[in-house]
């Protein structure tokens, strides 16, 4: 296949979805390289600078959470995991350990290829724009260094505390914070245990914003791991 | 219990102290009638002086009482007094027959003494052989048999004591329960094992290691040696004497039977529940095999006509089939996803990772879950104003909410609304998931949390009848309850209840300043 698109690795022990991923990556024109073990893929990781790493956390040789931090340690290549475990805590701890965002088996490749594009396209971002000036998505507007907020034409006003909650997710928007990221960058880092901090802001924060808090559109939760701003692209 | 060695010793000092002072006495009590009494008389009451000491205190002491009484009488009554010598060959022969009848008599008591004790013993052994089949019937766990092995034989036999079961890998080994006060602490587990291979008693007073301090005795049962019993004595002779040798076997072979039944006990109670979990599983087998092979059957289908006739297909038609395979593998996934759940709250103590939540966003997250399926749905939902906080699995809670909200879009039809309710009352928190649907019967409301019941059971609705069991599962994990009840108008509602067992934790507020 002549692709010359984005570097991806793909480290997943099962062959059968290897080839699955491998297959539809590449028909999205993306290049792939394949790895069965975790040590197989943090040498290809190390030798072909890939762009993105989509990591099976179930691996057989070392556990995918022990990949991503001995990757983390010398690089910050985006990290998305797949888990065929429904356990929160275990997708909680990868994103904790620096994941940046996560697929629970089984997931349609749709959705894969939107994360994976979604995280490609933040990562371009990063290094040129450095500090967004405004976020939008539908009614919601945020203009990050003016602190004004904006539903319709509606301005809203948010204390310090909500604003910098609702910073924190518009600078990740589209991918989950874990409740312990927003507790830390919110609150500070002796604030972690205090996870009714960030539930009753995050109430506070609804009320102000979402049109029916009990089904919200833009600060959705995802139950057991964190938040996410809505892009409208999920 | 029996007197130790060297209170027995002491004992016989005392009696033979009795033995000289008791014919002293009755000098004392007959010098006055001297003028009296005879000397025959005075002779007669230094035998009854005999007599009573030999039934009250034994033989030694009653040859010492008639020889005292003999030298009494020879100073103080037959003449001439106050001298050993008797004039009177009268008195000397009267003294001679007090001695003869007196040590035949001593003999006598003595021996009726004896038989007494012996059977005072062996009453106290019977009834403590009573006392021990007493507790050991009312004892049904092996940890209670052994329990009341130890302390009855502490108190029969004195000494602290163990007993020691083969482990998994046939090794004997000390148990895991803690230790009673009387349990023994330092047996030598080489020497048990040895003792528990060859079914030979070990240690002290034995051939085998006679220079430990503990005995060991193997436990005999039916079917071979099932353990070993490790006793320290205080006196040997309590463990050693032939009646107490055979009551320690008595004692050992009644904890042996009490063992030996309380095992069978337990084995049939597990053959009982391994067969109820066989039955379980068959039913569980038979139902959900219906429900993964029917979309594995159009999955296999569709692929093979996808892979053999692909030319032949038209665009049309391999979208449908395509289309039936993502369709019917979503089915089979959400199915596994609902067993395996089933399965981990089954598996026993459900590990709640409670933290604190707002209502509001488990049954935000619940319908957001949901939100593809309930595009076309009216959903009222209505939430008390200033809802506290909950110390509750998140996680699990909104598995219970999509199953709700699941079921009742399921079985309500298109169009009607589904209504939701959460409100803080002063048992706790209530949510209600209402539907329109065609209600539930009465007889069947209880029954519907059951694993697989399923109201129709062949109906063309998927799913295994495991959803509300979940449900049922989760919240009673969480001390809550759920119930379904008809409701007025038509249609069921679903009502949970969560206790509130804690106060929400309060937070510094923040400056009132707002930003602009």
């Amino acid at each position: 296949m002549k692709t010359t698109g984005p570097l991806l690795l793909l480290i997943e022990d099962d062959p059968q979805f290897r080839l699955l991923l491998s297959t539809t990556l590449e028909n999205q024109d993306f290049r792939v390289s394949t790895a069965a073990t975790g040590r197989e893929g943090l040498t290809i990781a190390r030798t072909q600078q890939p762009s993105l790493l989509i990591l099976d956390l179930g691996l057989p040789d070392i556990d995918g959470q022990e990949v991503i931090l001995r990757l983390r340690k010398w690089s910050g290549l985006p990290i998305i995991v797949l888990s065929a475990r429904d356990q929160e805590s275990d997708i909680t701890q990868a994103l904790d350990n620096g994941a940046d965002d996560y697929l629970t088996k089984p997931f349609s490749t749709a959705e894969l290829m939107s994360r994976v594009k979604a995280l490609l396209r933040r990562v371009a971002k990063l290094p040129g724009g450095g500090a967004q000036e405004c976020f939008q998505v539908d009614e919601l507007k945020i203009e990050l260094t003016r602190r004004r907020v904006f539903v319709g034409e509606r301005e809203v006003h948010l204390t310090p505390i909500e604003f910098r909650l609702l910073c924190v997710l518009a600078r990740n928007a589209g991918f989950v914070v874990t409740h312990r990221q927003l507790l830390e960058k919110v609150w500070g880092a002796s604030y972690i245990e205090h996870s009714h901090y960030l539930r009753i802001y995050m109430g506070q924060l609804r009320h102000k914003i979402e049109a029916d808090p009990a089904r919200p559109h833009y600060l959705l939760t995802e139950a057991g791991v964190g938040y996410r701003l809505n892009t409208g692209e999920n | 219990m029996i007197p130790s060695y060297s209170q027995r010793a002491e004992h016989s000092y005392r009696y033979l102290f009795w033995g000289s002072v008791i014919p002293l006495v009755l000098t004392l009590i007959d010098w006055p009638f001297r003028a009296i009494l005879t000397p025959s008389n005075i002779l007669l009451v230094y035998l009854l002086g005999v007599f009573f000491v030999a039934i009250r205190f034994g033989l030694w002491p009653s040859i010492l009482a008639a020889l005292t009484s003999a030298a009494a009488f020879a100073f103080f009554f037959a003449p001439p007094i106050f001298s050993f010598a008797i004039d009177d060959p009268e008195n000397l022969a009267g003294l001679a027959v007090m001695l003869v009848v007196g040590a035949v008599t001593s003999n006598l008591a003595a021996n009726v003494r004896y038989q007494a004790r012996v059977a005072e013993h062996r009453e106290r052994r019977a009834s403590a052989l009573y006392r021990l089949s007493k507790a050991l019937a009312e004892a049904r766990l092996e940890a209670e048999i052994i329990e009341i092995g130890v302390r009855h034989i502490h108190a029969e036999f004195g000494g602290r004591n163990t007993f020691l079961f083969p482990d998994r890998n046939g090794l004997v080994r000390y148990p895991d329960e803690p230790p009673l006060s009387i349990s023994l602490a330092g047996a030598d587990l080489s020497i048990a094992r040895r003792v528990f291979s060859n079914g030979q008693m070990a240690g002290r007073g034995t051939d085998i290691a006679p220079d430990e301090t503990v005995v060991y005795i193997p436990l005999n049962g039916s079917t071979g040696t099932i353990g070993v019993l490790a006793l320290e004595p205080v006196d040997v002779r309590r463990i050693f004497l032939p009646e107490q040798s055979q009551l320690l076997d008595t004692f050992v072979n009644l904890i042996v039977h009490a063992l030996e039944r309380a095992k069978l006990a337990e084995q049939a109670k597990n053959a009982t529940l391994k067969m109820q979990a066989e039955t379980l599983r068959n039913s569980l087998l038979s139902s959900i095999s219906h429900d993964l092979r029917t979309p594995l059957a159009t999955i296999v289908g569709a692929a093979s006509t996808l892979e053999t006739d692909e030319d032949r297909l038209s665009k049309d038609s391999k979208r449908k089939l395509v289309g039936a395979i993502s369709e019917e593998a979503q089915r089979m996934s959400d199915l596994t996803t609902k067993i395996l759940e089933m399965a981990r709250l089954e598996a026993g103590d459900v590990q709640l990772n409670r933290q604190w939540y707002a209502p509001e966003e488990i049954v935000g997250s619940a319908l957001r879950r949901l939100d593809k399926k309930l595009k076309a749905r009216q959903i009222n939902t209505q939430m008390a104003d200033n809802l506290a906080l909950i110390h509750v699995d998140a996680v699990l809670l909104q598995q219970v909410m999509v199953n709700l909200l699941d079921n009742a879009d399921k079985y309500s039809p298109a169009g009607l609304p589904i209504d939701i309710s959460v409100e803080t009352t002063p048992v706790g928190l209530s949510i209600t998931v209402a539907d329109r649907g065609p209600g539930i019967p009465k007889n069947l409301q209880q029954k519907i949390f059951d694993k697989f019941f399923r109201i129709h059971a062949e109906s063309a609705q998927s799913g295994v009848g495991l959803g509300l069991s979940i449900c049922r599962a989760i919240v009673e994990a969480h001390g809550g309850s759920i119930q379904a009840v008809n409701r007025s108008g038509g249609g069921t509602l679903f009502q949970l209840r969560i206790p509130i067992l804690e106060r929400p934790p309060t937070i510094d507020s923040e400056e009132k300043g707002l930003i602009l």
